[in-house]
């Protein structure tokens, strides 16, 4: 009897090429800038962080940008502790939903600077940016997020 | 069975690569045209179905983005092919037969452009053990069926260049599409080829674009359009998908759906006006007008896929384009015919007719 093939190569490669679009465009070349940039819907006044460029509840293009500083709150997160092939950083590490003050939308990164388990729901943080040679159109352009205190209490 | 007609049509231009607009940005403006044209507001619309391919978007459940076009959220009733959006009329003209609402949106995306080299995405699609280790050219299947089909006396490289000629010129009244313009023939058969007998104007141009068809059933469809044009008889049918199990030079499963629509539809493809077909190499076209046995039909008034083919949204413009020319008055019996995979191996048929 043949014994049946029960693996074999099939190596694909393939490149695309991603296009941001007007909204996306926006708040990424904001980010080469140090700005984060807003938008707001004049339908639902739902303000978008990262912005699109038309509400996609009410359909309609979006006012024209405006800058948030970047403080806010974590709204959740959790601590990765599972290595894995590509990580950038060695685990334990905090990913969270930031509520950037002024957003209706959060904005998914990193929040450093703390042990892990001193973070929790409600923690005002800040953004922490590259330095100018490294700032790009990429959410990479903020390092991570880290805790700021207004007197020693959380906002 | 219930009357379902096409009640409105948009699309936007086809381009070689959109560089622009993201895939919500492409489609909202000619979701907003169809819409409009049909007199309707979103809220009118009670079935949303869709058709692209994470082939061309090089991601998975890239269509989910373009759903920010269409206002989904719940209560939606929502659906979507991953194929070329014909099939997706398909959906929703089942889905309306069932009776669960009057009116459907249909759309296509279809971004060729996003993959860099299609010589790399092509082999995806294939079968992993036989061909797709073989990294054929994107056209070189293409160019095996072509070849056959000059060798059976279906066609010639100078009826091909003739076929081009013609739709080129077409597409001279289609402001949308990709490529247009009178050519003649001498000049195109100087050109070198592809992947012969296929040279660069026999290969259907691909590129970017979408499009919306708004679907309605019954008094909706009469209440919503002039001259709605009805969708009599509609199939689809696929093929083996090794091509070497196949004879390329013939269609079985074209031949399978237009007899299963012209017997839903009571007409036959010899009274048609109009052909649309989903031709994305020249040499197709003689194969398809032998499957569907047209006689006398106008084939592709819009230019066809050879003067634009915007990947998985090029079969519902088909219909679309068939349908409009009901619309206008310029056809009473029409026929669409969308195609999906290597040389013709799904095909659907659609067969539309007005109000005599």
């Amino acid at each position: 009897m043949t014994e049946p093939i029960t693996t074999m190569p099939s190596p694909f490669r393939m490149d695309y090429t991603y296009v941001a679009g007007t909204g996306r465009s926006v708040f990424l070349r904001g980010l080469a800038e140090r700005r984060l940039m807003a938008r707001c819907c004049a339908g639902c006044e739902q303000v978008y962080l990262p912005p699109p460029e038309f509400c996609s509840r009410c359909l309609r293009e979006l006012e024209p940008p405006f800058e948030l500083d970047g403080r806010g709150v974590v709204s959740t997160f959790c601590v990765v502790s599972f290595p894995f092939p590509g990580q950038r950083i060695d685990p334990p590490y905090v990913v969270a939903h930031i509520q950037p003050h002024g957003a209706g939308t959060r904005l998914m990164h990193l929040v450093r600077e703390v042990e892990p388990e001193d973070v929790h729901i409600g923690m005002a943080v800040e953004p922490v940016w590259v330095s100018d040679d490294e700032l790009d159109t990429s959410l990479l352009s903020i390092r991570h997020f880290r805790p700021v205190h207004y007197g020693g209490a959380d906002a | 069975m219930r009357d379902v007609a096409v009640v409105s049509f948009a699309q936007s231009p086809c381009q070689a690569a959109n560089r622009r607009d993201d895939m919500a940005d492409i489609l909202l403006p000619v979701i907003r045209e169809a819409v409009y044209a049909a007199g309707i507001g979103r809220d009118d619309v009670d079935f949303v179905v869709s058709g692209s391919h994470d082939f061309y978007e090089g991601r998975t459940f890239s269509y989910i983005e373009s759903l920010d076009a269409v206002g989904a959220w719940p209560p939606i009733s929502e659906s979507h092919v991953e194929s070329d959006a014909a099939w997706a009329l398909a959906e929703a003209w089942s889905w309306l037969q069932l009776g669960e609402g009057d009116i459907a949106l249909v759309y296509g995306i279809g971004r060729g452009s996003l993959p860099a080299d299609l010589d790399q995405v092509v082999p995806a699609q294939l079968d992993p053990y036989f061909l797709a280790p073989l990294a054929p050219h994107r056209d070189a299947i293409a160019g095996l069926q072509a070849h056959a089909a000059i060798e059976a006396g279906l066609t010639s490289e100078q009826g091909m260049a003739e076929v081009v000629v013609r739709c080129l010129d077409a597409a001279t009244g289609n402001p949308l599409a990709q490529r247009s313009g009178q050519v003649d023939v001498a000049r195109l058969l100087d050109a070198p080829y592809v992947s012969s007998p296929l040279r660069e104007h026999d290969v259907a141009p691909i590129g970017d674009a979408a499009a919306v068809v708004v679907l309605a059933a019954d008094d909706a469809a009469r209440r919503l359009a002039e001259r709605p044009a009805w969708v009599r008889g509609l199939d689809h049918r696929m093929d083996t998908h090794y091509p070497g199990v196949r004879d390329l030079t013939t269609s079985p499963s074209t031949r399978r759906a237009v007899g299963r629509a012209a017997e839903l539809a009571g007409f036959t493809t010899s009274d048609v006006d109009i052909a649309e077909l989903h031709t994305e190499y020249s040499h197709q076209e003689a194969i398809l007008t032998n499957a569907l046995e047209l006689n006398g039909a106008v084939v592709n008034p819009s230019g066809g896929p050879l003067a634009g083919r915007p990947v998985t949204a090029t079969g519902l413009i088909r219909i679309g384009e068939a349908a409009r020319q009901i619309r206008d008055g310029n056809a009473d019996r029409a026929l669409a015919h969308a195609t999906s995979g290597q040389a013709l191996q799904q095909n659907l048929v659609c067969l539309l007719e007005g109000d005599g």
